[in-house]
């Protein structure tokens, strides 16, 4: 195979990539590893960390969330933003800053006590700083979008799109750093 | 003999209490002595001789199990690098303003992508399903015929019926609120939120039952941000003209 024909298939692949990536097949969002392998062929990764690079010009980039089982084949691929959007671009989407600092306390919350907490534990603590109406419309607002779990005991865990969207560390870490910035002189 | 029996699932029991208690806390798994309580059993096992002793027992079992699997999630959360101290977070968290949690949030967040279609499959299953929908009020027929009466409406005469307002105080009431309404609004209006509060959750429908009448009556409007979902009050000089429409609002328990 020539050059030009190995680049043509490779854009080939890559715009089928793109296609499968973002349509959006059931429930929730991404494209598990052994159907890529189905549409892309074996070497599937590399053509995702490929078109993950093409995707930096436009602020994208192809997110791998692990699976239950430590194979690529069970991880869950995905868009996702590779900058984050502002504060006020999020307000725009019909987001609350009530809610926002909800589900930030709430995640930082549930990491404290080692990834799970009861939703009593939770609203109690959220309670200090909002009425119990938010708290409670916030919180299932986003049990409900899969940014917290809530299991039959109503104990409350870090949700599968957290772990998509969210850098929990660097949110703690940011949490962590506030209140400690040296103000120039 | 029988109390000695007693006492003995007593402790099984306790034991199984104990495994729940922690499982359904953010308690430390580490707390239950899982050597200790597999030799409690192992010392009990001989002496049940009823399937309900035996059941009970592998439930105890089956409720270390559940520990172990947490104590194994426990350890991994504290070898990653999330873990932190919880005191200090809890600590920050407790300090830190709404504003300052939500960009925290928003700076580490990447918003998934993705395109929501409708594909000519699933315009087929929705045309399937509209074309043997039953007309409602065969479907609310069928039903609620068997649930007696259905949710319904309750006027201002059945409220003076059930005495929780008398004619006269219901007036002046409507006036108050009216009068609180007008002083508390700027031009931006009030939260319907903030100013539907009352001092218990009484109080708070008794106010949402006064405001849904002034607004009824057209001497408040309210506005909703279809993004927000922010509800303004806004009072009204003079009677509102044009066209109106319901809407459900939903009072929760403060």
């Amino acid at each position: 195979m020539t050059m030009e024909n190995e680049r043509a298939n490779l854009e080939r692949r890559m715009r089928k990539a793109l296609q499968v990536l973002l349509l959006q097949r059931g429930r929730n969002p991404g494209v598990k590893g052994w159907e890529l392998r189905r549409y892309l062929g074996r070497d599937y990764k590399k053509i995702t960390e490929v078109l993950s690079g093409e995707l930096k010009t436009f602020g994208l980039e192809v997110f791998v969330v692990p699976g239950l089982e430590p194979t690529e084949e069970s991880a869950r691929f995905m868009l996702r933003f590779r900058d984050s959007p502002t504060l006020t671009e999020f307000e725009t989407a019909g987001h609350r800053i009530d809610d926002l600092a909800v589900l930030a306390a709430s995640i930082a919350f549930i990491n404290a006590k080692q990834g799970r907490a009861s939703r009593k534990e939770i609203e109690h603590f959220l309670r200090e700083k909002f009425p119990k109406w938010r708290v409670d419309y916030s919180l299932d607002r986003y049990i409900k979008r899969g940014y917290i779990d809530q299991d039959d005991e109503a104990l409350l865990r870090i949700g599968w799109r957290t772990r998509a969207e969210i850098d929990e560390k660097s949110l703690i870490t940011l949490i962590l750093a506030r209140g400690n910035e040296v103000s120039p002189p | 003999m029988s109390e000695n029996r007693d006492k003995k699932l007593e402790d099984i029991l306790r034991l199984i209490e104990l495994c729940k208690s922690v499982a359904s806390s953010s308690a430390n798994p580490f707390e239950v002595n899982i050597r200790e309580k597999l030799q409690i059993l192992k010392k009990r096992l001989p002496d049940w001789k009823f399937l309900d002793e035996l059941l009970l027992d592998s439930e105890a079992l089956h409720q270390l199990v559940q520990i172990v699997k947490l104590q194994e999630q426990w350890l991994k959360h504290r070898a990653s690098s999330l873990y932190i101290d919880p005191m200090l977070l809890e600590l920050k968290l407790r300090l830190l303003s709404k504003e300052e949690l939500a960009d925290s949030l928003v700076r580490s967040w990447h918003p998934i992508t993705q395109l929501d279609q409708l594909a000519p499959r699933g315009l087929e299953r929705a045309f399937t399903y509209w074309r043997d929908l039953a007309p409602i009020s065969e479907r609310f027929r069928e039903e609620f015929s068997k649930l007696g009466t259905v949710p319904g409406e309750i006027d201002y005469d059945e409220l003076v019926g059930m005495r929780i307002f008398s004619k006269e105080q219901f007036d002046s009431k409507l006036q108050e609120i009216y009068q609180e309404l007008a002083e508390k609004s700027s031009e931006a209006g009030v939260d319907y939120r903030i100013f539907v509060n009352g001092k218990d959750f009484e109080g708070t429908v008794i106010r949402a039952y006064l405001i849904a009448f002034l607004v009824t009556e057209g001497r408040a409007t309210l506005r909703i941000d279809p993004l927000t979902e922010k509800i303004t009050l806004f009072p009204l000089a003079e009677p509102a003209t044009g066209e109106t429409s319901s809407v459900a609002i939903e009072v929760g328990k403060a």
